[in-house]
């Protein structure tokens, strides 16, 4: 599946060239047609013609949009069939968005680097980015039949996301500058959000699960809940023995991530597939069959969702799953079985089960960041661990190629920080520097810095006869392999004369010594691989929590100077640079503030990296066509939502 | 008698009440919350919750305010309107998720006590007469095979050659078309075709231990004068040995009655578990997990609950049975 959506005539063109060419068995036939793209061209499931050619359904042209949002597929599917999925049965309805509910008004490209129409047809965006109007698509429906209008979205966003008593304080994504934007009305299909300062990301925000509020709540349906519409709603609340009409709202309409969601069949969506059976607690499957309004379709012009029907087994046990998968009665899969322990077996029984794999790019960019303390509370181990050469010398000190093949059975290759390879902002120095395994050189940084005399031992002492050491703080339950990571790199430094603790302790604690900034330093993935404007925590000091090498100098960013400390010029610039950045709606402007940024950023080189964050996998049945072969794994990206499995389909 | 039933049922209110607190204090004792577990389990996952979402799910469950509070709360609400209150995670009334699941948890335990008996009292009283034979022998060697294998081991074998071996279908008590399917005798005879797997792994350590127990207490028995003086007196041997010493044997049976009705929800969970059985176990451990206050506390009250009915039943029929019992 390529960039998705083609202006009608262009899209008029390709595909009867591509039936000329290629001659499919269904383009072939519609090419005869003078091809207009219209509704009434359009052809549906075998299930849903009969019912409205019985006159129990809506004819089609009624029932999808006049300009339906077209996806480019791989290959035209068939019609028919059940996806087997597998939930955990707590805390899982998640596991359900990321297949079925990434109805935004926009959503990712599969690059997961671009922002692509969805629920809006296009927008427009002001020259501040402060204003954005959204084009909405005529004749869109519920999947109960009643009009999706601009109507709605006024209502989730101004009756309910601004509600303080549905939600203390609005939902961050639509919140900038302390301030929730305001969305008006324009006309039937067009909406604006104006918001008080610039927010370039929001388009970006837009297409993450947590930006969804807009297209969440269904005014005709969800306002019988709300007091403002519906003035008896108190007598509902008692009815159903609920304290507030809050819980009551959120029982029946769900929020974002809350399994509600999923609890009520009769709440209409956008999503490709509605609730047949509900997840609530104790429920042992959880069923979804085709929305008859779903407003997308194919380039043939076939109305999505192929597949008739999904079926998600909630196992209690997820080992279970396992047995599911290798005995081939999952289709598609990837939650609670991808650690890297299992690859080995799901491999071996892919002809067994009858599956492929497929690669899920994680979404970070450093498997294993180590952040040494740069602001540390000992001027004699700040000094030491301020200065470049020495973090240098400790990058060049480590084989990372062993730890690659020992821990993360080769998946891997050595890196810093910063986009992973193949995002356009991908930056050579930034992800490679120093990366190359060179003890020689290292030792010989070492003497230069004045760490030249040895003790008894052979570890390197400081001008005022203090050995190096420091100690790494970790998270054990949390980062296993980050513990075994960490153990080699003790070795490999011993070999340079540094010694180290690898400090095996508890998440709490961890995260206070962050907080007060008592820790040497400490462990953590690295994001922002495929994500960096909305995790770019270390590219310079931003995050109060995660910058673990400075978190002083975030402190003094995020308080626009009254806390922490004063940061250097290098990180003051990258400060400015960022905030630049995040106020440029244009991408080529923006990915050319940011190369700025990682300049600086692979200059001072504050973070030290072992190797890329290690890639996930799923599993997919072989007959499961137009499946990506991979594509992120990321909450931001819910996988696989973003790669549509409306358009996923059964070949056999 | 009544007055003993009585005494006995008076008591159980203190109980309740101090088991309540309890089980109340006991739940909220791990650090963090509903909320952090919920965060966290998501986290672990790769998925995020809005930091202001979080904040107000805390403040809506009343997880903000002091234990004392939150207890006083719950148990009001139960004992003033019978209201077990919300569980958390699912927004559905405690009672209802509890009682949808008590069905079959009922015909799966009561199946397995079935099971149980049938087998372990035959085999024991067989394996205790022909003490020392190739039977006996045979049969204490199985029973101490099903007392050594823990039960959720078999399962997991069994799963994986019925899933590997056969590409059968397991876990679960009904197959796809099913379950949710109205009552039919289509999906009783769906469901007894899928009792027997779990049946079988639960019942393998009941009988076992319940065989070695009967064997002993009859062995104990069969020796006793007044076993002999009825054989000499020309009772025949199948007559006198139900009559008698099997009668005696008994005991134990009906003791294990006691437990019996806590294990209706808290029994088996590692099985059910494994097996995806739609029994109340699993529901009762992801609560815990989840530190769901509302239905696990539900849960744990029940259980107490169970336990003392269940061990004041016993106490009766044991009364009942055995005329040397007294009842004081």
């Amino acid at each position: 599946m390529s960039e998705d959506i083609q202006q009608r005539t262009t899209h008029c063109r390709r595909l009867d060239r591509r039936a000329v060419l290629k001659g499919f068995a269904g383009a072939t036939a519609l090419s005869a047609l003078p091809y207009a793209a219209r509704a009434e061209g359009a052809k549906e499931a075998p299930a849903l013609a009969k019912l409205a050619a019985d006159g129990k359904l809506a004819p089609l042209a009624d029932r999808i949009s006049a300009n339906p949002m077209v996806v480019t597929v791989e290959k035209v599917g068939r019609y028919g069939g059940a996806l087997r999925r597998g939930l955990r049965g707590s805390a899982d309805h998640n596991g359900i968005l990321r297949m079925v509910g990434n109805q935004g008004l926009v959503r990712w490209n599969l690059a997961f680097t671009e922002v692509l129409p969805n629920v809006a047809d296009k927008w427009e965006v002001n020259a501040d980015s402060t204003e954005f109007t959204f084009h909405l698509r005529k004749g869109m429906k519920w999947s109960d039949g009643h009009p999706f209008t601009a109507d709605d979205i006024v209502f989730a966003i101004e009756d309910c996301a601004k509600n303080t008593e549905l939600y203390k304080s609005p939902p961050t994504p639509i919140v900038i500058g302390g301030k929730a934007g305001t969305v008006t009305k324009i006309d039937d299909t067009t909406v604006k959000f104006t918001f008080a300062g610039p927010y370039a990301l929001f388009l970006e925000q837009m297409a993450t699960p947590l930006g969804q509020h807009p297209t969440l709540f269904a005014k005709h349906y969800c306002s019988q809940f709300h007091p403002k519409y519906n003035p008896a709603v108190a007598d509902l609340v008692k009815a159903a023995n609920l304290s507030d009409w809050g819980t009551l709202f959120r029982n029946k309409c769900g929020d974002i991530e809350i399994p509600t969601r999923w609890g009520n069949a009769d709440k209409p969506t956008l999503d490709p597939w509605v609730i047949k059976e509900p997840y609530t607690g104790g429920a042992t499957r959880v069923v979804m069959e085709r929305n008859p309004y779903f407003w997308q379709v194919d380039t043939a012009g076939n109305q999505l969702p192929y597949i008739d029907r999904l079926n998600f087994n909630i196992s209690q046990d997820v080992e279970s799953l396992m047995l599911d998968v290798i005995s081939g009665r999952l289709d598609i899969q990837e939650r609670h079985i991808d650690t890297l322990q299992n690859k080995p077996t799901l491999s071996q029984n892919m002809q067994k089960g009858g599956y492929r794999l497929i690669e899920l790019i994680n979404s970070g960019s450093q498997q294993v960041q180590i952040y040494l303390n740069l602001t540390h509370k000992d001027p004699k181990m700040r000094e030491m661990f301020a200065n470049k050469e020495f973090r240098k010398a400790l990058s060049l000190g480590m084989n990372r190629s062993e730890i690659i093949e020992l821990v993360y059975l080769g998946q891997s290759q050595p890196y810093q920080a910063g986009p992973r390879p193949g995002h356009p902002w991908y930056h050579a120095a930034l992800a490679t520097q120093f990366s190359e395994f060179d003890q020689p050189q290292a030792n010989a940084i070492l003497d230069k810095l004045g760490y030249a005399k040895k003790d008894a031992n052979g570890f390197r002492l400081r001008p005022d006869g203090q050995k190096i050491f420091f100690a790494i703080d970790v998270i054990p339950t949390l980062y296993p392999d980050e513990v075994d990571a960490l153990e080699l790199v003790k070795r490999h430094w011993a070999d340079i004369g540094i010694d180290i603790k690898v400090n095996t302790i508890e998440r709490a604690l961890y995260y206070t010594r962050g907080d007060n900034n008592d820790h040497d330093a400490a462990v953590w993935p690295g994001p922002g691989g495929l994500d960096p404007m909305l995790d770019p925590r270390d590219f310079f000091a931003q995050h109060t929590q995660g910058s673990r090498y400075a978190v002083p100098w975030a402190q003094w960013y995020v308080s626009g100077g009254k806390d922490g400390q004063e940061p250097p010029e290098s990180q003051k610039q990258r400060m400015k640079l960022f905030d630049q950045a995040r106020a440029t709606a244009d991408l080529q402007k923006r990915g050319e503030i940011m190369k700025q940024l990682f300049d600086l950023t692979a200059d001072a080189f504050e973070t030290i990296g072992i190797c890329l964050a290690v890639n996930a996998f799923g599993i997919c049945k072989t007959n499961l066509a137009n499946v990506p072969a991979k594509y992120p794994n990321s909450w931001s990206w819910p996988n696989p939502g973003p790669a549509l499995p409306q358009q996923f389909f059964f070949s056999t | 008698m009544l007055r003993f039933i009585a005494k006995r049922l008076l008591w159980m209110v203190p109980s309740l009440i101090v088991v309540s607190f309890l089980a109340f204090v006991l739940i909220q004792l791990p650090p963090g919350d509903y909320v952090t577990t919920f965060i966290a389990t998501l986290a672990a996952s790769n998925e995020v919750v809005d930091q202001t979402t979080a904040a107000d799910l805390r403040a809506r469950f009343g997880l903000d305010q002091p234990m004392i509070i939150q207890y006083l709360k719950w148990i009001s609400g139960i004992l003033l309107r019978g209201d077990f209150g919300l569980s958390f995670e699912w927004q559905q009334p405690v009672s209802n998720l509890i009682w949808e699941r008590m069905a079959l948890t009922l015909v799966l335990t009561f199946s397995t006590l079935l099971a149980t008996w049938g087998i372990a009292l035959p085999v024991g009283v067989f394996s205790a007469v022909k003490k020392y034979s190739i039977g006996d022998y045979v049969v204490t060697f199985f029973s101490f095979l099903g007392l050594a294998i823990p039960s959720f081991l078999l399962a997991l074998v069994l799963m994986y050659i019925a899933a590997v071996e056969f590409g059968q279908e397991v876990g679960g008590l009904f197959s796809e078309a099913y379950v949710n399917a109205p009552w039919s005798f289509g999906k009783i005879l769906d469901l007894l075709h899928h009792l027997w797997i779990p049946v079988i792994i639960l019942a393998a350590s009941g009988t076992a231990s319940l065989i070695r127990v009967m064997r002993a207490n009859m062995l104990d028995e069969l020796n006793k004068p007044y076993v002999t003086t009825a054989r000499a007196k020309g009772l025949s041997e199948f007559h006198l040995l139900v009559k008698y010493p099997l009668r005696l044997a008994l005991n134990p049976f009906i003791s294990t009655i006691s437990w019996l009705l806590p294990n209706l929800v808290s029994g088996s969970i590692i099985v059910a578990i494994v097996l995806s059985l739609p029994t109340a176990g699993p529901l009762l451990l992801q609560s815990l997990m989840s530190q769901d206050m509302y239905l696990a506390g539900a849960f744990v009250l029940l259980i107490c609950a169970l336990t003392l009915v269940g061990s004041l039943i016993s106490d009766i029929l044991l009364a009942l049975v055995d005329p040397r019992i007294r009842l004081e």
